[in-house]
């Protein structure tokens, strides 16, 4: 389902404005900061709604991917990625801290099955032909990027939490429904 | 690789990398050139389908990573406009808390 993955045109625009923003603010531009204050609660619950949701449908492709299939593989991924989504978010997370807990089932999930999909080419490949080293080289650069990111994606959920810890959060209204499946 | 054929026989060469140049090495020649030539022809078809399944499977694992990419990227951007306008800051590369906090 081409496009279904993606985030809308609209979502893109208000992420490249928040980032702009984002700069501004940083490097000291009080103006900026206020607007950027503004931006988040009016737009971001809505960006950050539709990447969960993306995040979602992205995992249920990857679960399908590496069921191939069968549905007990199937249910039990999808149970695993359940059980982790609410041993991660705990309890009364903030949407960010949501939209960061998908980041971290997607990321795992994902590593997971590179690892799953090229074990299993090896073990096609090197019994039937060579494999060309160029291939195994870019294989290793896919896995190491996405074990990079899901790592980065723990870590920045640590810091997202200490930071708000004590501090007055931004208020935003999102709903993400962490029970559904 | 070429099988040429003079004189009603058949010669086949073999093309080689040397350096810059690209050398001819002559093979051989009847029967045993139209084999050596046709099993060339074999493994190099092998080799180009190898290279397209390859091709294919990267395809499938960028295909996978894709989507996780940029729902990442969106996520940094929303944590980093977050932290931003509750007035945290970076300092080294390290996030600090908001003074008033």
């Amino acid at each position: 389902m081409p496009g279904a993955l993606e985030l809308s045109e609209d979502a893109r625009g208000r992420l490249t404005e928040l980032r702009a923003l984002s700069e501004k603010a940083e490097a000291g531009d009080k103006e900026a900061r206020k607007e950027l204050r503004r931006l988040v609660r009016a737009s971001s619950p809505e960006v950050i709604a539709e990447a969960s949701d993306i995040a979602r449908r992205t995992e249920w492709v990857l679960v399908k991917t590496i069921s191939a299939g069968k549905p007990l593989m199937e249910d039990a991924l999808q149970e695993r990625t359940h059980q982790m989504r609410s041993e991660i978010a705990g309890e009364n997370p903030t949407p960010l801290e949501l939209l960061l807990t998908e980041r971290v089932v997607a990321g795992w999930l994902l590593v997971e099955i590179l690892e799953g999909l090229i074990a299993a080419q090896y073990q096609r490949d090197v019994k039937a032909h060579r494999v060309a080293p160029t291939y195994v080289i870019q294989q290793s650069r896919i896995v190491e990027s996405a074990t990079r990111r899901y790592l980065a994606s723990i870590r920045e959920l640590a810091r997202v939490r200490k930071l708000q810890a004590g501090t007055p959060p931004v208020q935003v209204n999102t709903q993400v429904n962490v029970l559904r499946g | 690789m070429t099988l040429e054929r003079r004189d009603g026989r058949l010669y086949y060469y073999r093309s080689v990398r040397d350096g810059e140049r690209v050398r001819k090495v002559y093979v051989g020649s009847g029967e045993f050139a139209r084999i050596c030539s046709e099993t060339d022809i074999l493994r190099r078809t092998g080799r180009r389908a190898q290279r397209e399944r390859e091709r294919a499977e990267l395809e499938t694992l960028k295909g996978l990573v894709a989507p996780v990419e940029e729902f990442s990227e969106a996520a940094k951007v929303l944590v980093i406009a977050h932290l931003v306008a509750r007035g945290h800051r970076k300092h080294k590369g390290e996030w600090r808390r908001a003074r008033s906090a």
